[in-house]
């Protein structure tokens, strides 16, 4: 089993695009398991072509909210009045009502409330996890996040824990990542052999790069790099070529700005397919093949890319607790 | 020496180390002393039911635990950062028993 992480630190850069030619190139050889670790805005299944039908839908809870016993509660209006996020409202009965959407869980409700057993904490729907076959012969696992419920790097972790229970030893399991560096990304890098970066040639998305190569190499992790929309700016596009190799990352090519893309997403089908011939389309074959013979040479790759030493950490200190 | 090996499985000593460390679901910890396992028993990571800070979590579990060597497949940046201030060794491991990660440890410790 092999696991590669797409991510690009800035959004909107052409993650998604590029994990799904990087998924249907592979899974014309291999056996693949496209992960959609961006459960904020899911888009693989829209770029895939599949519509919101999936082979199996499960609830996932993790927020705790509180919920107010309407028999128990005597009204007092405590819980109101120290409610930090102004959660709690009366209704048109007169109870007193938790909006679960605005509740972060934090108890001070309960802490003041003089009853017992009048405010209890329970678990909200969080989102959804699904999982659908596509046309290209992998499954995609995907979640969904209700609105205002956070993302998180536990939400990830199930996505790929689905995943792995579905692989064999020879699969390749594509996770594409969110945006940012933060918890959930951690969690799409957290185990996986290598990354892919994304990057466009714009100072934002050149510093986002740099920011979660900070993260692969934390992890020791190859990495490559593929440059989205190079000719829209070739000095940062040729910029991001010099870091790439001062950092020993593998440059897997550099796609052009082509207006095939946003219509092939908008047809909601892979660009490889709507417009073959066109300039994006054979770049992205190229990065696709590209992958597919990192694969191929997978020892030799990993150990010429793999950082010489990790990232240093800044210094975080726990003590024993109860001392 | 106190080990603990992160697990996604139950199965003692032949449960299978962890890619991960922070979201891993148990720990097995291991009394070793002189080449031998003394004991062990199997805790509940409480990381891998945390929303964030899974690795803090973690660590923190260990320190209680009074670990001295944690072994998985990856640790994250935060739990790395923990367990260099707190001394814990952590050494990447991972798709093998625990049994198998001790006997390839054991030369090491």
């Amino acid at each position: 089993m092999l696991e590669m992480a797409i991510a690009s630190g800035k959004g909107g850069v052409g993650k998604s695009t590029v994990s799904a030619i990087i998924a249907i190139t592979l899974a014309r050889r291999r056996k693949v398991i496209v992960v959609d670790a961006d459960a904020d805005a899911p888009n693989m299944h829209l770029i895939l072509g599949l519509g919101e039908e999936w082979e199996w839908e499960q609830p996932y809870s993790e927020s705790m909210v509180a919920r107010i016993v309407t028999e128990k509660c005597i009204k007092c209006g405590e819980c109101r009045a120290v409610c930090p996020y102004k959660a709690i409202y009366v209704d048109e009965e007169g109870n007193y009502v938790v909006n679960p959407v605005i509740c972060e869980g934090c108890e001070t409700c309960s802490l003041v409330c003089p009853v017992k057993g009048a405010i209890v904490r329970e678990e909200t729907l969080s989102g959804m996890l699904r999982m659908t076959r596509t046309r290209y012969g992998f499954p995609l696992i995907s979640a969904r996040l209700e609105p205002g419920r956070p993302n998180s790097g536990k939400l990830v972790t199930e996505e790929k824990t689905k995943a792995k229970e579905m692989a064999d030893d020879d699969t390749v399991i594509v996770v594409d990542s969110a945006a940012g560096i933060g918890c959930q990304v951690v969690s799409s890098l957290a185990g996986a052999n290598m990354a892919i970066l994304v990057a466009e040639p714009t100072p934002a998305s050149f510093n986002a790069l740099k920011r979660v190569h900070k993260l692969t190499k934390h992890f020791m992790q190859p990495a490559a790099v593929v440059i989205n929309k190079w000719d829209m700016n070739p000095d940062i596009a040729a910029e991001i070529e010099v870091y790439a190799r001062e950092n020993n990352l593998d440059m897997l090519g550099k796609v052009p700005f082509d207006d095939s893309i946003p219509k092939s997403m908008a047809m909601m089908v892979p660009v490889t397919e709507a417009f073959p011939d066109s300039p994006a389309s054979k770049a992205l074959l190229e990065v696709a093949r590209r992958v597919e013979a990192i694969l191929d040479e997978w020892s030799s790759w990993f150990m010429r890319f793999r950082p010489k030493k990790p990232e240093p950490y800044r210094p975080i200190i726990i003590k024993p607790e109860g001392f | 020496m106190r080990i603990a090996f992160a697990t996604e499985e139950n199965r003692g000593l032949n449960s299978v180390v962890s890619s991960r460390f922070g979201r891993a679901r148990y720990f097995i910890i291991v009394d070793y002393e002189g080449g031998e396992v003394k004991s062990y028993r199997v805790e509940v990571n409480p990381g891998s039911e945390a929303r964030s800070g899974a690795g803090i979590k973690a660590v923190q579990k260990l320190i209680n635990e009074g670990v001295n060597v944690a072994v998985a497949g990856s640790f994250g940046p935060n739990a790395m950062t923990a367990l260099g201030e707190m001394g814990i060794r952590h050494v990447g491991m991972s798709g093998i028993t625990v049994e198998e990660a001790l006997n390839r440890l054991k030369n090491q410790l």
